[in-house]
């Protein structure tokens, strides 16, 4: 898998599931199925911007947006800038 | 209602009170008349604000439930409409242009509702008046509902009266002016964001600047950039967001905060933790923020809103208190102790009565406790319900010789209430009441789960500074507690499907596991200590 996804897999199992030993790939549902709740959003923002090297303005993100690691890698290709 | 620093809508009082007249006018053309419930299921934004505005306009009784969201799947959604609609026999059910299509098929109304949509955008010019209504001081102006099966189910029903006695009396306790300006991403479906941040604003004619709570979770300090911008005066949240501000904005974007403003930031609608106050202090007092700025308030629906207000001066805090936590856990008292001795825990006040509202704590047969004792907190106002609609069963219960019996344990000391925890087991996260019942019933209905055994109940966690729910749930057979990874995660998702919160855990248990009480059934409080003995890793606090 590509090398920004698999480090977004790896941050979220690390630090912010709620159950762990739990398998996730790119397509898992991870807030609509309760893995993560939406107060872990904002760390899982900060982290996307961190792997893609984008800068993501919170407010054209919705929760639906970022619901797999795949849809959250989608997000950051569509409203991501890069950073200076 | 800013959803952007580009994309943010400002509406005028005139604007606004034309465009609930041009509601008002439309919903009267669909049938509705005064008397009728209304049922609003839109997003947080101007156009439910106007839709509710209208509704009064022409006596009808609106209730504003929770919007949809990407949480819930439409074919798992036992969202209970029919059960609401059909309990409150609402004539309209309201929704928006956005409304979801693949929940339309799944709105299920009674015979004598009818599915509309708001009037949108707002006229440009005066519509036709709304018909003229006459109103009686105790005609009921409103519902509130709780989320889920048991909550859909007691819709809380405030007159007219009541909500501007409860209006006056805070109002003047906050010493309100005019140039009050209030910051709210609270949701219009809870009491603290209708009442005190939209119904408030609106009697007393001041401005709001106000966010969807979905967008403001994912950029937080938002709140505080929004303060700044537009010198915000006052604002309410539940316990969590003071920690969660803390933590989770970044030093950069702090730098820009100016909170020079802000005169009282008041913590309400979930039991209030000094750990979590002392963290917004710390991270803020250099951005501004004034002393006697964080304030507490004991509010609920049944009562309008608050029943206490800690003193908004401009210089007090509100008090702590520590007592001796053995007397405390065995003995349900609360004697005082020096603040950092050890065996002490720290409660802090939610304020005084205000006017025209009493507290009484009582013990479990209901005998009146002296100060400095915990027991449940009855409240007599002039403020109170009418009753839960078309349920005087459950209004029975709650209501008796004109004292509300709130559920909720505490003691009084010195004038001042302190109140430390929930006698009916209710859990409260992120300030968002959950009955246990219903989250056991979603358990309990997973084949594997044997004969309804589901416990739930609520774990603090001190590092987000909310409670968060548990659920035991006992297998048919032991050898089903292999599968413990796929039950969890079915139970999860219906979980968060009906009450769009996520559960810390699902815990699953061999058979005759949990604690029953001598009648039989599963005792909550026994078995949540049960759980918590054996899994220490999960109390934290």
């Amino acid at each position: 898998m590509a090398e920004p996804a698999q480090e977004l897999i790896e941050y979220i199992r690390r630090e912010l599931i709620r159950r762990p030993n739990v398998p996730i790939d790119g397509d898992t549902p991870l807030v609509s199925s309760g893995l993560i709740d939406s107060f872990s959003l904002v760390d899982i923002l900060t982290k996307l911007e961190e792997v893609t090297g984008m800068r993501i303005a919170a407010s054209k993100v919705q929760p639906k947006d970022m619901d797999t690691v795949r849809l959250m890698l989608a997000t950051a290709e569509r409203v991501g800038k890069p950073r200076k | 209602m800013w959803n952007d620093d580009d994309d943010a809508r400002t509406l005028t009082f005139g604007e606004f009170t034309r465009w609930a007249q041009a509601q008002a006018v439309y919903f009267h053309e669909q049938g509705l008349a005064k008397g009728d419930r209304v049922i609003l299921i839109m997003p947080q934004g101007l156009e439910l604000m106007a839709a509710f505005a209208g509704a009064l306009l022409l006596g009808a009784v609106p209730a504003i439930l929770a919007y949809p969201t990407f949480k819930i799947e439409p074919a798992k959604y036992r969202f209970g409409l029919s059960g609401v609609s059909a309990n409150l026999k609402a004539k309209l059910v309201v929704i928006d242009e956005s409304f979801p299509r693949e929940f339309l098929d799944y709105v299920s109304l009674g015979d004598q509702s009818q599915l509309v949509r708001a009037l949108s955008p707002a006229p440009n010019a005066a519509t036709a008046a709304a018909p003229d209504v006459s109103f009686a001081p105790e005609d009921v102006a409103f519902l509130q509902h709780s989320a889920g099966t048991t909550g859909l189910q007691k819709g809380v029903a405030l007159s007219h009266r009541a909500v501007l006695r409860q209006l006056a009396h805070l109002g003047g306790a906050l010493k309100i002016c005019p140039e009050d300006r209030i910051y709210s991403w609270l949701p219009l479906y809870h009491d603290m964001g209708l009442i005190a941040c939209f119904i408030l604003p609106l009697v007393y004619h001041l401005h709001v600047v106000m966010q969807s709570p979905s967008d403001w979770v994912m950029q937080p300090g938002s709140m505080l950039h929004l303060i700044s911008k537009y010198r915000c005066t006052l604002a309410w949240v539940p316990n969590f967001t003071l920690q969660f501000l803390a933590q989770r904005v970044k030093a950069e974007e702090r730098k820009d905060f100016e909170l020079g403003s802000l005169r009282a930031l008041i913590n309400c609608s979930e039991p209030v933790r000094a750990a979590s106050m002392d963290m917004f202090t710390s991270a803020y007092s250099g951005c501004g923020l004034r002393s006697g700025v964080l304030q507490t308030s004991y509010a609920m629906a049944e009562n309008v809103f608050a029943v206490t207000q800690s003193r908004v001066d401009g210089k007090s805090e509100p008090r702590r208190i520590w007592i001796d936590s053995e007397k405390y856990l065995r003995e349900h008292v609360a004697v005082p102790a020096a603040e950092g001795s050890p065996q002490t825990v720290c409660f802090v006040s939610s304020g005084e009565c205000l006017p025209c509202n009493e507290v009484k704590i009582v013990s479990d047969e209901g005998q009146e406790l002296p100060p400095g004792q915990v027991g449940e907190i009855l409240i007599r106002s002039d403020s109170l319900l009418e009753g839960y609609h078309n349920r005087p069963d459950l209004t029975a219960q709650s209501l008796r010789d004109g004292w509300y019996w709130s559920g909720d344990l505490g003691f009084y000391v010195d004038g001042e209430l302190y109140v430390t925890g929930r006698k009916r087991d209710l859990i409260i996260v992120g300030g968002k009441n959950i009955y246990p019942q219903d989250v056991e019933e979603i358990a309990a209905s997973h084949a594997k789960i044997h004969d309804g055994r589901a416990v739930a109940f609520g774990v603090f966690n001190a590092s987000v500074g909310t409670e968060e729910i548990v659920v035991v749930a006992e297998v048919q057979d032991v050898a089903d507690l292999a599968d413990a990874g796929e039950v969890d995660r079915a139970i999860r998702g219906a979980i968060v499907a009906e009450l769009g919160v996520a559960p810390r855990g699902v815990y699953l248990k061999p058979p005759r596991w949990i604690v029953k009480s001598t009648a039989g059934k599963p005792a909550r409080s026994a078995t949540r200590e049960k759980f918590l003995a054996e899994h220490p890793e999960v109390k934290r606090s």
